[in-house]
């Protein structure tokens, strides 16, 4: 009796490791087949024109481009589309799109893979800002080796914005290359500007007094607000008021910010003044992200503060001339902008030839040409300085001069916050931000709270 | 003897399948989140990318944490708002529909459809709803005739109520389908003999609704429970935790600590936190629920 129960304990053993191990096949098998299936029709289409004599081309290698989506446009086509056009040209590579969600869920998806020993895709576009993190984790490969064998590598890396640049470098390698990037600018109402015989502001104070002049009063009820200024997430659009003050939140080093600075305080004044002094723009913390571009184009506010990529969505509703500028500075006639948006990087899990395939991709996607009609038809600022003097992007820019402005802003941009340990250092930064906001602190207790924080968070990077 | 003995393997045999997957996918990553929780890990950090034992620092550490004391507190408010709540109002809302009365259909669809929406559609949908000045939510309140501030999401003293009010909204009508489960179970005959009795509609619900629905009460209470704490889609929509951390929970915190901050050691910590807290509600639950039963 004893001995049937244990055949048939055994049995289902049995039974369960071959189910485990079907399962494990089911899932690897559609990994290993793509090439197989899709090898014949490009050998059929490639091989007998451009190489009838030579030895059939070798096994095409595989690789995958996980990318997120952060903006209202068809990202998955525009790049299935450029995926083809690469493919057609390069028959030994194959590339497969990933759609990973938004950046955050890219970076964890990734993040988790090689936690797990599992191996990452090829290349990949992050925040940029996510560099110290990735080679801290020593997840990315630095790109030198491969810009150096290029013929043309300083002017490549030149026409690159310098803006867009800024948080590729550490460490003295070059770790990432822009693709999808945007900056921070002005929307303003520019009938409404018309009809009150205001002229773009200039300055902090010509900025207020427009947003108050243009704020719309029904005894207690605001019908029009002068500005809305989101600070949901409030680091980004926070900066250009920092750098229109005078200092940027964060230097040239990874280990240093500059919260309690006297300029950044005082932009911190700034943004409560809008509130408070002004009365253009609602009090505290304003969660409207979403919302803001519609409360624009609807007319609910004058003026927004927001990212260039919300130019293409905010064009279509909109049934008067929309304005684009950098954010106006303290003094008179000077503005500021920040950069954001993602790179590319090449995972350091992947294999060699894999690499390899990642960076032909790379330097496929970054060519001008593309760089251009990834901005016509996404509203992301094309990464390439020479992509505008392209003939597709001078029609498009004759349509929309707006774009124009998004790319002009860059100019006046400083680095975007990236700092080692950043996912701390910016909850820490958001929380006192928040607080002065909110008023349940001083703009200098608040910041002097946050600089001590962010100081020890740093400490033990320092060298 | 031996049959005996043989016999009993059965049960264990019919109950293997799903032990394995539970051990693999639930005992397994708990054992090794107790594990992980005694070690310096942060994959940020270049030199302390290895694993070192630590023993208990990381839990000393968070209980010193201002920010996590702050946490607990946002959480145990949000549960404890928003389970009962939303427990007492679904049953009120199933005792309400149960009884044939026309049209009855379209307002048990009324209050049952918010479930059927994904938490992340539900809480898009609630950030117009909350939207300052013309949202829905403050027009219909200053109609009713609130004067206070309506910026819910971004004001630290409302931040929590709104992600609580929505998570109310998006379960009392789930809970509710238990509930009316329950009461249509209910033996009519039971009810019939009370009212000849003279018995009020109270005496009714009191002696012998509520302690026939017992089980359901379980039930609906361990699933509500243990959903508040997993439940944190709404948040990332609404408020990101903000503002200055006024709306963070532990299973939100535990995201930020490990995808954000790469703090392995430490998410274990807080995983094990977790785990412990839900137990201790699951199992002083169970024991509460049968010693009555027993009674």
């Amino acid at each position: 009796m004893s001995k049937r129960w244990l055949f048939t304990l055994l049995s289902l053993l049995l039974i369960g490791s071959f189910i485990l191990s079907a399962c494990g096949k089911a899932t690897e098998a559609p990994a290993t087949q793509a090439p197989a299936t899709e090898a014949p029709t490009e050998a059929a289409t490639e091989a007998p024109t451009e190489a009838p004599t030579e030895e059939p081309p070798a096994e095409p290698v595989t690789i995958q481009f996980f990318y997120p989506v952060a903006v209202d446009a068809p990202i998955a086509d525009i790049l299935k589309g450029y995926i083809a056009e690469f493919e057609a040209e390069n028959p030994d590579i194959n590339v497969e799109p990933v759609f990973s969600g938004g950046y955050g869920d890219t970076y964890t998806a990734i993040m988790t893979a090689i936690d797990g020993g599992a191996e990452p895709p090829a290349a990949a576009v992050l925040l940029a800002t996510a560099l110290y993190d990735l080679v801290n984790a020593d997840a990315i490969v630095p790109l030198d080796g491969y810009l150096d064998q290029m013929e043309d590598k300083d002017a490549y890396l030149n026409d690159f914005f310098p803006a867009f640049m800024e948080n590729s470098t550490y460490d003295g390698h070059i770790w990432s290359l822009p693709f999808q990037r945007s900056d921070v600018v002005l929307y303003y109402n520019a009938d409404l500007f018309k009809e009150a015989g205001l002229e773009p502001p200039n300055s902090w104070e010509a900025w207020g007094q427009a947003a108050e002049a243009l704020t719309v009063r029904d005894g207690d009820n605001v019908t029009r607000w002068g500005l809305e200024y989101p600070s949901g997430w409030p680091y980004w659009l926070f900066q250009p008021l920092a750098i229109g003050s005078g200092q940027n939140i964060v230097g040239d080093s990874d280990t240093e910010v500059y919260f309690d600075n006297p300029d950044v305080i005082e932009a911190v004044q700034f943004y409560i003044d809008l509130s408070h002094k002004y009365h253009a723009m609602p009090e505290g913390v304003q969660a409207v992200w979403g919302q803001a571009p519609t409360d624009f184009a609807s007319g609910q506010t004058a003026m927004i503060v927001h990212s260039s990529g919300s130019l293409r969505g905010i064009l279509d509703q909109a049934d008067f001339e929309v304005g684009v500028m950098p954010i106006p500075g303290q003094e008179p006639d000077t503005y500021a902008s920040v950069p954001g948006g993602g790179n590319i990087y090449i995972f350091k899990g992947a294999p060699q030839e894999k690499q390899d395939a990642a960076w032909r991709f790379i330097t496929f996607l970054t060519q001008p040409k593309y760089a251009a009609d990834f901005s016509i038809n996404t509203g992301y600022i094309a990464v390439r300085q020479s992509a505008y003097d392209l003939d597709a992007m001078k029609a498009y820019v004759e349509q929309v001069p707006q774009a124009l402005a998004t790319r002009d802003a860059l100019q006046y941009a400083g680095r975007e916050f990236a700092v080692q340990d950043l996912g701390e250092v910016r909850n820490i930064f958001h929380d006192y931000l928040q607080k002065a906001y909110n008023g349940e602190m001083t703009p200098e207790e608040a910041m002097a709270a946050a600089q001590k924080e962010a100081d020890a968070a740093l400490e033990p990077f320092r060298p | 003897m031996s049959t005996r003995r043989t016999r009993s393997l059965v049960p264990y045999l019919l109950i293997l399948p799903t032990f394995v997957f539970v051990a693999a996918f639930t005992i397994w990553p708990t054992i090794n989140a107790i594990y992980t929780s005694f070690f310096r890990q942060r994959l940020n950090v270049a030199r302390f990318r290895e694993p070192t034992f630590i023993g208990v620092e990381n839990y000393v550490k968070l209980f010193h944490d201002p920010r996590f004391l702050n946490v607990l507190r946002n959480t145990f408010i949000y549960v404890l708002g928003t389970v009962p709540a939303s427990i007492i109002v679904a049953f009120l809302f199933a005792w309400l529909v149960n009884r044939k009365i026309k049209g009855v259909g379209w307002v048990r669809l009324g209050i049952f459809h918010p479930t059927i929406l994904p938490m992340v559609s539900a809480a898009t949908i609630w950030m117009f709803f909350f939207t300052p000045d013309y949202g829905l939510f403050n027009t219909t309140l200053s109609r009713l005739g609130y004067q206070g501030p309506q910026n819910w999401t971004g004001n630290p003293h409302l931040a929590l109520l709104a992600v609580m009010i929505v998570a109310f909204w998006k379960n009392a009508g789930y809970y509710m389908i238990f509930y009316l489960a329950g009461l249509q179970g209910l033996p009519h005959d039971v009810f019939e003999a009370a009212v000849l009795d003279g018995a009020t509609t109270w005496q009714q619900l009191r002696y012998i609704t509520f302690p026939l629905l017992r089980r359901t009460t379980l039930f609906v209470t361990t699933i509500a429970f243990i959903g508040a704490f997993q439940t944190v889609d709404h948040i990332f929509v609404l408020t990101q935790g903000g503002p200055s951390g006024a709306s963070t929970v532990l299973l939100y915190y535990l995201w930020q600590i490990r995808f954000e901050y790469q703090d392995v050691g430490k998410a274990s910590a807080i995983t094990v936190i977790l785990i412990a807290l839900l137990l201790i509600f699951t199992v002083s639950n169970f024991m509460l629920s049968e010693r009555k039963e027993e009674a």
